[in-house]
């Protein structure tokens, strides 16, 4: 274009700016059209699925779980929507599934607390859950606790899954476990419960003192542990009732 | 080591925390101690029913071959419990009216309630009037019956053995509701049983 001089050059600059400017925007509106229907498609296709294999989903755990990890893996969460419990709520139902397991968890995790301190291995916690609902095994899974926990937070009750040593557990107390206690439970655990002064000494290098005063702590402030003290070794034995393998 | 349930030469179920070796040790932290003492309780219970045992004391926790030696003790991973924890959780039971010291005013041995008195009072008010219905010849009705009658029929009694005091205290509790009258005889005391009230 060439660059005229002069107030009619000035008018025609502006026009053609004008109409640069709308043809982005329309251009910018059919992208954002299309982007919708894609997005529509899409969420009527899902939708499709989830109806179609809506037993199946509430049902087959495998199943659940794969459907939760495709949902997740293309970043959409099932229980997150505009409407209370999400959109997925109404389509299969699952929110209610995922609030009465929160029930059972909490059921489970209340009644075990004074023998275990709060704290309780997820796969001890399942075969619980799974009891209570009249089921053997398979009826849920990890990931359905784990999932059930989180709908849990926003009540504030300190619901929280930590790992100790590769092992997931379930904290029903809001305590911070301070690390040395994370390692108490992780010698607990290799040595089916029980842990002396001892033990946490030589795996750790920890002083006498320290050792004493982290069993002490879980044993009288926490009540995290039991005390055995007619233990043959030492005469002072600590167990740890979540690290227990308990046959019931 | 995993904790199992083990059934004992008598037939009796251990639960699996009698298997986990603190559970002989008294907890010094309160809330783990109430749970265990709970625990303990049940047990003892459970234990007296199965066994038709009626009478513990302390020196039980010490005396091989006790009555209760498959409890209060677990050789297989050579555990016991001591005196004094014993002692405790009898105290719990009294206070809980589980168990009654017997004699009076002393803290060393009860009578334990694995049937309360109120239902032994029921238990042995049905057994009285069906034994009357089914066997007038030998208790005819208004028959006063002396408490060996009860304790020990020439055919049985769901009340057999049971202790003196607590039969007394089931009879007191029938008296009450004006079903049983107590009645000095000759050498002791007799019982007369009463229709129910309408």
């Amino acid at each position: 274009m060439r660059r005229g001089v002069g107030l009619a050059a000035f008018d025609l600059q502006e026009q053609s700016k004008r109409s640069f400017a709308q043809l982005s925007s329309e251009l910018s509106k059919a992208q954002v059209q299309n982007l919708h229907s894609q997005l529509d498609h899409f969420r009527t296709a899902l939708a499709h699925f989830a109806s179609t294999h809506r037993e199946s989903i509430r049902n087959d755990p495998s199943f659940r779980y794969a459907f939760q990890q495709m949902c997740s893996s293309i970043g959409v969460d099932p229980l997150a929507g505009p409407k209370k419990g999400g959109w997925w709520a109404e389509l299969l139902g699952l929110s209610d599934w995922q609030y009465e397991l929160g029930v059972q968890i909490v059921d489970v995790c209340v009644s075990t607390r004074e023998r275990n301190g709060g704290l309780i291995q997820i796969s001890e916690l399942v075969r619980l859950v799974s009891r209570l609902r009249g089921m053997a095994d398979g009826g849920i899974t990890e990931e359905d606790v784990i999932r059930s926990i989180k709908t849990l937070q926003p009540l504030g009750a300190g619901y929280q899954v930590v790992e100790i040593d590769g092992v997931k557990m379930v904290r029903s107390v809001v305590k911070a476990l301070d690390e040395d206690q994370t390692v108490i439970l992780g010698t607990a655990r290799e040595q089916g419960g029980r842990v002396i002064e001892d033990d946490l000494i030589l795996q750790n290098a920890w002083t006498r003192e320290r050792a004493r005063a982290a069993l002490e702590n879980m044993l009288l402030r926490d009540g995290m542990c039991w005390l055995d003290a007619q233990d043959e070794q030492t005469g002072r034995a600590y167990w740890v009732p979540s690290a227990m393998q308990w046959e019931i | 080591m995993a904790l199992s349930t083990h059934t004992t030469p008598s037939g009796f179920l251990l639960p699996s925390i009698h298997s986990a070796p603190p559970f002989f040790t008294e907890q010094p932290n309160p809330t783990t101690q109430s749970t265990a003492t709970e625990q303990w309780i049940r047990l003892i219970l459970t234990y007296a029913r199965h066994k038709k045992l009626f009478n513990l004391r302390v020196e039980d926790a010490e005396i091989a071959e006790s009555d209760w030696e498959e409890i209060l003790r677990n050789e297989r991973i050579n555990r016991r419990i001591l005196p004094n924890h014993l002692s405790n959780i009898i105290a719990t039971m009294v206070s809980k009216n589980l168990a009654a010291y017997e004699p009076p005013k002393q803290a060393r041995s009860v009578l334990v309630f694995w049937r309360l008195p109120e239902e032994w009072a029921e238990v042995l008010y049905d057994w009285v009037r069906l034994y009357q219905l089914v066997s007038c010849f030998h208790w005819p009705l208004n028959t006063i019956l002396t408490f060996y009658d009860i304790t020990d029929p020439p055919s049985g009694s769901p009340l057999g053995n049971i202790p003196v005091p607590l039969l007394r205290r089931a009879i007191v509790i029938l008296g009450k509701t004006g079903r049983s009258q107590t009645i000095a005889i000759t050498d002791g005391e007799g019982v007369r049983f009463l229709p129910r009230a309408k």
